[in-house]
């Protein structure tokens, strides 16, 4: 496999992958489903954007978005259902159980965990000592702003996470098992081990909560479009959107079983902060996974880290054998 | 106790009937395809398939089985195919409401626990809730403008930790969601694997 030159990196050299936008295959069908598929993502992101901007302080509530999530992702699902973008992806009823699996981890256990020792308390304790005269520039700003402030300092923070956990290798045991995925849809995004979960959920989003509007206008960015990461549906994103965010494109690369493509687009939301490091690279892959597309097992999801980090410590500090001299 | 009673959960079962004029071993060279995936393997016999598979892919039609038999008999009216499979996938969907309930009791656990924090008498705390209350009720002219609704002081209830409180609601959502999942996952996946094996002996 030659592969694709990309700066200074050989893209595609092990695991066929598409790189360039003019490239990645567009949305096939009639003119009404052309056009709905290139507005639905800004349509839905500037619908969002309006509610919450509008929407009276008794609805503007974080119940509120956590059903519109809900609803969202059920939208999303039916809409994998109807128009799988590859045919490889499509959802069965053991990828939905599994994927399922871990978002009520992410909502039960996690959350029990977080409380105690997660960024629940830093904030928590970051808020008691917290000088209220020296924050009111940013409590004075336009409304948009603060959000767009909140949500980028939020994937800043995700971005170098990210990129650590794929370089330097004690993250990247925990990591490595989201990797494992074969198919991208809209709930693998909870897929991974559960100390990875809690490592990728520290930053400071919720330090914001104090802020309601704010950060609900913060969340309805993450939600309309950091979701399509991971979703089995081909969109025509307009041009200004891909350049700005993150899209399963991007991200498909990103879970490429080649090793090159898979060291790119760390960003959750904002690609173009893949963009200010040098890290983006514009593409798409249909074959993902690691070690050939093996799909790891539950159990093994869970204990992956430590036996694999056990097996390294020995064989870097375990006692050799003596072997006898002849 | 016959096992029967209960391994329902985890087998599926069914049988077919070959077409009067296909032998037992056209049958199986047909079959034998599904069986030639990556982490399946695989031993024949004049009569019988055995099958066992290991970390299969999503793309893997079987994917939910992890072993199984596949034996042909002679029935009243001809040959039949009887297949008996496997699947943890299944029993381990059927047990996770289980954890989840697990999980409401721990919440629940966690709640009894936990102690509101105790309201402050002190000067300095109370100044500094004072700030943060009235900090939040700042807006920017260009949000008045436009019409964005004015902030308002979060109700007692609302406040940050009022809403924090642990709530085993998710949990039982869950466990539901699992039970539900079980039940689909049992019907759906045995009438799969059933017009999957009818497909392959009649293509």
């Amino acid at each position: 496999m030659e592969g694709v030159r990309v700066g200074k990196r050989i893209i595609g050299g092990q695991s066929p992958v598409i790189v360039g936008w003019e490239n990645i295959p567009k949305v096939e069908g009639g003119p009404v489903k052309q056009f709905v598929f290139t507005w639905f993502q800004p349509t839905i992101l500037f619908a969002l954007i309006a509610f919450w901007y509008y929407a009276p302080n008794s609805i503007a509530k974080a119940s509120t978005a956590i059903g519109i999530g809900i609803g969202f992702k059920v939208l999303l699902l039916a809409m994998e259902w109807a128009f799988p973008r590859h045919e490889s992806w499509r959802l069965t009823w053991k990828e939905l159980t599994t994927d399922l699996f871990y978002v009520g981890l992410g909502y039960t256990v996690l959350r029990l965990v977080d409380d105690y020792i997660g960024d629940g308390v830093m904030i928590e304790s970051i808020l008691h000592q917290f000088d209220w005269d020296k924050f009111s520039w940013f409590l004075g700003l336009p409304l948009l702003l603060q959000a767009f402030l909140i949500a980028f300092i939020f994937d800043f923070g995700q971005y170098w996470m990210h990129r650590g956990m794929h370089n330097w290798y004690p993250l990247w045991l925990t990591h490595s098992v989201h990797h494992y995925i074969t198919q991208l849809n809209i709930n693998k995004g909870a897929v991974g081990n559960p100390v990875e979960l809690f490592l990728i959920g520290l930053g400071i989003g919720g330090f914001f909560d104090f802020l309601p509007r704010a950060a609900l206008l913060a969340g309805a960015f993450g939600m309309a479009i950091g979701t399509y990461q991971h979703i089995n549906v081909r969109f025509n994103s307009p041009r200004w959107w891909r350049y700005l965010f993150n899209t399963t494109e991007h991200h498909s690369l990103h879970h490429s079983q080649d090793f090159e493509a898979s060291r790119s687009n760390y960003s959750n939301t904002f690609i173009f902060i893949d963009r200010m490091f040098g890290t983006c690279v514009d593409g798409e892959a249909e074959l993902l996974g690691m070690e050939g597309g093996r799909r790891m097992s539950i159990r093994e999801q869970m204990t992956f880290p430590f036996t694999e980090g056990w097996k390294t410590m020995k064989e870097r500090f375990g006692r050799t054998t003596a072997v006898p001299a002849e | 106790m016959n096992s029967r009673f209960i391994n329902w959960i985890w087998h599926v079962r069914g049988s077919l009937a070959l077409a009067p004029e296909q032998s037992g071993d056209d049958a199986f060279e047909r079959l034998v395809p599904l069986f030639r995936q990556t982490g399946t393997s695989h031993k024949r016999t004049s009569d019988s398939l055995t099958f066992r598979k290991i970390d299969p892919a999503a793309q893997d039609k079987m994917s939910v089985f992890d072993g199984g038999v596949l034996r042909i008999e002679q029935g009243v009216g001809g040959e039949v195919l009887h297949y008996n499979l496997t699947s943890r996938a299944l029993l381990f969907c059927f047990l996770a409401p289980l954890l989840f309930l697990a999980f409401a009791q721990l919440t629940v656990l966690k709640g009894k626990f936990d102690k509101p924090p105790a309201e402050t008498a002190d000067k300095a705390e109370a100044l500094k809730k004072a700030k943060r209350e009235s900090a939040m009720l700042i807006q920017n002219p260009i949000d008045k403008a436009l019409g964005a609704p004015a902030p308002e002081k979060p109700k007692k209830d609302e406040k940050r930790g009022g809403d924090r409180k642990a709530s085993p609601k998710a949990a039982y959502i869950f466990a539901g969601i699992f039970a539900a999942l079980y039940f689909v996952g049992r019907i759906w996946e045995a009438r799969l694997v059933g017009s999957l094996f009818r497909k392959r002996l009649s293509e």
